[in-house]
């Protein structure tokens, strides 16, 4: 498919943009058949982002006003992320959530999007970005291998776990 | 064995520096992908700053116990704080290392639960981390404590831009 030509600005999201970051990543769960497991409040989403000890950044994608989408929103695209740390390179980013609505799609934004953040995470010496995608989610699989990534599950057989809160809990129980 | 958990000092960087060259080691990561520049010295600065990019625990070993090659920090887990839009505050355990010497003693499991611990202290829902599938016993280990395999269950793909691809990528 043909990109189509379209004006956009990526920028850093300032607490104004916190109800379309919300709204876009609530579309993002829907898309990716999760929204059962959203169980932060806006307003703890609100506090973690832009509050005094903010535990994340992002980066929105804006059109202008006449290519505003057809509800009405000109933020059109969010990157959320968060600093980490390899011991074996030193300072990484984490994409924790990478997002362009539907009908904005073709136009180059989550490409955008991406390379902003490579810059972010150089201009922070990071050397490393990292991320999670779905197996079934092939096409974003083969977009970021198209940019460079390299699939280090695949590649090498790397499982992502995870304790949940109430594992979580019970493991916490049995520290000495 | 009498062992201690405590949160390392900017002191204990050397001792985390020899553990992760023998983790690579361990982990079979080719020795150009640990940099020569990543020393004590990285730990220091990205560690024991103002701002730091992770926390670490040691695990110690009374005098009498230590090591053959006379050292008392034998294990460490290096963590950090990361975040889901869906779920909020999690915790990313980075690193779970025990000297071969000193395993099977419930050093690991000690680090494992303070890890979780700290996480649930700091209002985190979750803990993540990667483990090499073809490391058998580590995977058995954590799903028997009730870890989940979202690779094997979900189909979650760990992907990575490297320097090289990170360059690049910033440059378009």
């Amino acid at each position: 498919m043909a990109a189509v030509k379209m004006d956009f600005t990526i920028r850093p999201a300032a607490k104004s943009d916190c109800k379309d970051i919300w709204r876009l990543i609530r579309e993002l769960a829907i898309y990716e058949k999760v929204v059962d497991e959203v169980v932060l409040s806006y307003e703890e989403f609100e506090r973690d982002g832009f509050g005094k000890n903010p535990l994340f950044e992002s980066l929105v994608a804006e059109v202008p006003e006449e290519n505003k989408s057809k509800e009405g929103f000109t933020v059109v695209g969010v990157a959320l992320f968060y600093y980490t740390y390899c011991t074996w390179k030193g300072r990484a980013v984490y994409l924790e959530d990478l997002y362009v609505m539907t009908e904005f799609r073709g136009c180059g934004i989550g490409k955008g999007l991406l390379s902003t953040l490579a810059k972010v995470a150089k201009e922070k010496l990071c050397t490393l970005l990292e991320l999670d995608v779905l197996d079934q989610n092939s096409r974003s699989r083969a977009f970021y291998a198209a940019k460079g990534a390299w699939d280090v599950t695949a590649m090498d057989n790397w499982h992502t776990l995870r304790f949940d809160a109430v594992s979580l809990n019970k493991l916490a129980n049995e520290a000495p | 064995m009498d062992f201690s958990i405590r949160a390392a000092n900017v002191e204990d960087c050397k001792d985390v520096a020899r553990m992760n060259l023998d983790l690579a080691a361990y982990e079979n990561v080719p020795e150009q992908c640990v940099p020569h520049k990543f020393c004590d010295l990285d730990l220091e600065q990205d560690g024991f700053s103002k701002n730091p990019f992770f926390q670490c625990l040691i695990a110690e070993v009374p005098q009498q116990h230590k090591s053959k090659d006379g050292y008392t920090s034998i294990g460490f887990a290096l963590y950090f704080y990361s975040y889901s839009a869906w779920k909020g505050r999690s915790i990313y355990m980075e690193d779970l290392y025990v000297m071969p010497e000193f395993r099977g003693q419930g050093v690991g499991k000690a680090l494992l639960s303070k890890v979780a611990q700290r996480g649930l202290a700091s209002g985190c829902n979750m803990l993540n981390f990667t483990v090499l599938h073809a490391n058998q016993s580590s995977v058995d280990l954590y799903l028997r404590r009730g870890g989940l395999d979202l690779t094997s269950d979900v189909g979650y793909h760990y992907m990575a831009f490297e320097e090289d691809a990170l360059q690049q990528l910033a440059r378009t």
